[in-house]
């Protein structure tokens, strides 16, 4: 959003075919649903997400959607259910956070390489010890469950993305993630337009049947156990299409850009250039307020990644390319994965490595939910100016 | 009971190959439920004996269609599949879950409750064979009292009873749950076409016979299941929202040890100092027999 916070200083950018609401963001994400035509939405409560399926059981008590809304009785069910309608051809539609995700986990492996198209937004929050508040470390766990992950920075960017996110699964049948902030996104208001229905359908056509799904009119076998001789076929054929990610998120960011006046890629650089000294590595809305610090700071550039998984390593290196050798990245980690390094650094790691020498540091911060003000971002430029270590906990020190 | 008259096969829906035991109730019940339910069915099948027994991919063993699926979650994806039908105007194909006791007693229990609180039009099977027997009879909570399975051997054989999972199912106020027994086929037959034609969730149990968890003879499949309903260790009753009907009260009286004999998993239980456990099976089927006597009396009153 970008260009959005680029042109506030003036007057707010309009968008034909838009209505303009003030909205939080869960509700920016079941509005999301509605406008992507969700057939089938299984439900179960979990703070911070809650008002998400809340709000699309109004919509389908309203008639305003016309879907299946099914409370179910756990997370666990809630994604068997999804995979269930997605395997007999539904749109579908969901939403759950932290420890909801860590129960559903063992079915997040079997929608992914089942090969099932849908999109989930999930409100991050940490496990234990227990917290409901804003940090990354669930949506993040699951990165090798096969997922494509989207982080939105606002929620303009929320509904926006769900809205292509459904393209890029049912172009490639993946499933797809788009993760909002808990509160700082979830339950805070903020200006979002929101498209006429008929603009989003001339974008995102009704789901089509490939041949796959079963619906009892032939008889198909799905899900039987698979030998050591096949195994890796599958495998194979998921890779093939995992790795098609990246290109389509920018493909479609484009064509969304050109369709709804709003564009967007894997990531996104700002003032990344030659001057450039230091990078920031942001997602989600601790990319808002670095947006604002770096302005007092010439030299410190901002990538922000909107894709995380499958983590869009060409569109990295493209942003960056005309950085000094010397010039050292900075990744700013609201998760905790159990490591030294923190998820984003890691990927980041693997992203460069061979491919570049640029010095890598990485800070963890906001765990749990703890705020990162303007204040927190000049902490971490100036320790990483004057002090630099290769992790550093801004937060406890 | 009367006689025998519907019990053949008349369209077979299951090919040839399948790859059970000898023996093994998953063959018999799945013929005689495909040929009622006719090609336009989805099976759901969770991980159990069947999970194999319906072929590995790409095979299926049914004409008809058949998802395999998580554990813990069969009656959950198939809540998915039938929202997606019915939006799809396929009302008329039916959702069937296929799981054994595990899937139904154990782990899947959740997912069975939320699926019949919500009374989905589903129709579920549970094979109940009394241990996880897929993966080597390890005991569940349907391992019936006195039994020894690999991980309640020798003198640390089974001392609970089952969980009364009819009895749970029923307290649903589901339309219809029964049980059945493959040693009564007719009244299995007619339990399948009535669950057919019902709307909302319907559960059908049935005691499947397993010769090696068993250990019995696989030529003794039918009759071993036949004593059990014979000795009340497994009745045969319906519950329709929560009124049960016993659909077949044995002739004579017949100690449960006449069904527990020619089972190995409780030759333990006729060695000296063991007894007891046997009384004890025996005062546990004459109770649970009185009370379905009783809550037949009861519920048919309630009724009227």
């Amino acid at each position: 959003m970008n260009e959005m916070n680029a042109v506030k200083e003036n007057k707010i950018k309009e968008f034909p075919r838009h209505t303009r609401k003030v909205m939080k963001g869960n509700f920016a994400a079941a509005e999301a649903a509605k406008l992507a035509k969700a057939g089938f939405i299984p439900a179960y409560p979990i703070t911070p997400q809650t008002t998400i399926v809340e709000e699309l059981s109004d919509k389908v008590a309203r008639g305003e959607m016309d879907a299946e809304y099914v409370n179910m009785d756990s997370e666990h069910s809630v994604f068997a259910a999804a995979m269930g309608a997605a395997l007999a051809g539904e749109r579908v539609f969901t939403a759950t956070s932290g420890q909801g995700l860590f129960y559903a986990h063992e079915v997040l492996h079997a929608i992914a390489h089942f090969r099932l198209p849908m999109v989930v937004c999930n409100v991050g929050r940490p496990s234990i010890p227990w917290n409901i508040w804003s940090d990354q470390s669930d949506s993040l766990a699951q990165r090798d469950t096969g997922w494509v992950q989207f982080y939105g920075e606002s929620s303009q960017e929320v509904l926006d993305s769900v809205i292509q996110a459904y393209i890029i699964a049912e172009e490639l049948d993946l499933p797809v993630f788009v993760v909002l902030d808990a509160f700082y996104q979830s339950h805070t208001s903020e200006n979002v337009w929101i498209p006429e229905q008929s603009l989003v359908d001339e974008f995102l056509p009704p789901k089509k049947m490939k041949g796959y799904e079963v619906t009892g009119d032939e008889p198909k076998a799905v899900g039987g156990l698979v030998q050591p001789e096949n195994y890796g076929k599958f495998n194979y054929e998921y890779w093939i299409d995992i790795n098609r990610v990246e290109k389509l998120t920018n493909e479609i960011g484009k064509k969304f850009g050109d369709h709804f006046g709003r564009y967007y890629g894997a990531v996104e650089a700002v003032n990344i250039g030659p001057h450039t000294k230091m990078v920031l590595v942001t997602i989600s809305s601790i990319t808002t307020t670095a947006r604002g610090v770096i302005r007092q700071h010439p030299d410190v550039g901002l990538l922000k990644l909107r894709l995380v998984h499958p983590f869009p390593k060409q569109s990295v290196l493209e942003a960056i390319k005309d950085l000094p050798d010397d010039a050292v990245f900075v990744t700013i980690e609201r998760n905790f994965m159990g490591d030294k390094y923190g998820a984003l650094n890691q990927e980041l790691r693997r992203a460069f490595y061979g491919e570049n020498n640029f010095k890598l540091y990485d800070v963890y911060t906001g765990q749990g939910g703890k705020d990162v003000p303007p204040i927190t971002i000049e902490r971490i430029i100036h320790r990483i100016k004057n002090d630099p270590q290769e992790v550093v906990w801004i937060d406890i020190e | 009971m009367l006689p025998a008259m519907d019990f053949l096969i008349k369209e077979e829906k299951v090919y040839s190959g399948g790859l059970s035991c000898r023996g093994c109730g998953w063959a018999l019940l799945v013929r005689h439920l495909a040929s009622i339910l006719g090609e336009n069915t989805i099976y759901v099948v969770p991980a159990s004996c069947f999970s194999i027994i319906a072929g590995p991919y790409p095979l299926n063993e049914i004409k008809g269609s058949i998802v395999h699926t998580v554990f813990a979650a069969a009656p959950a994806t198939a809540t998915g599949i039938r929202h997606a039908l019915d939006r799809q105007g396929k009302h008329d194909t039916n959702v069937v879950i296929l799981a054994g006791d595990g899937g139904t007693f154990d782990i899947g229990f959740q997912a069975l409750s939320g699926a019949a609180s919500r009374n989905e039009n589903l129709f579920y099977i549970a094979n109940n064979n009394g241990a996880y027997m897929n993966t080597g009879i390890q005991t569940s909570t349907a391992t019936p009292y006195g039994a020894v399975t690999t991980t309640n051997p020798q003198a640390n054989y089974k001392k609970t009873f089952p969980k009364d999972l009819m009895g749970i199912v029923g307290a649903h106020n589901i339309p219809y749950a029964a049980t059945a027994s493959l040693a009564f086929i007719e009244d299995y037959r007619r339990k399948i076409k009535k669950a057919k034609d019902i709307k909302g969730f319907r559960l059908i149990m049935i005691d499947g016979p397993c010769p090696p968890g068993h250990k019995v003879d696989p030529a003794q499949s039918i009759s071993v299941s036949r004593l059990a309903v014979e000795t009340k260790l497994y009745p045969l009753f319906e519950i329709e929202h929560q009124k049960y009907t016993i659909n077949y009260f044995p002739e004579k009286e017949m100690p449960v040890e006449v069904c527990l004999k020619p089972q190995g998993r409780f030759r333990h239980l006729f060695k000296e100092g063991n007894k007891e456990a046997i009384r004890e099976i025996q005062r546990y089927a004459d109770k649970n027999w009185e009370r379905l006597v009783a809550l037949e009396k009861l519920t048919h009153e309630l009724e009227e």
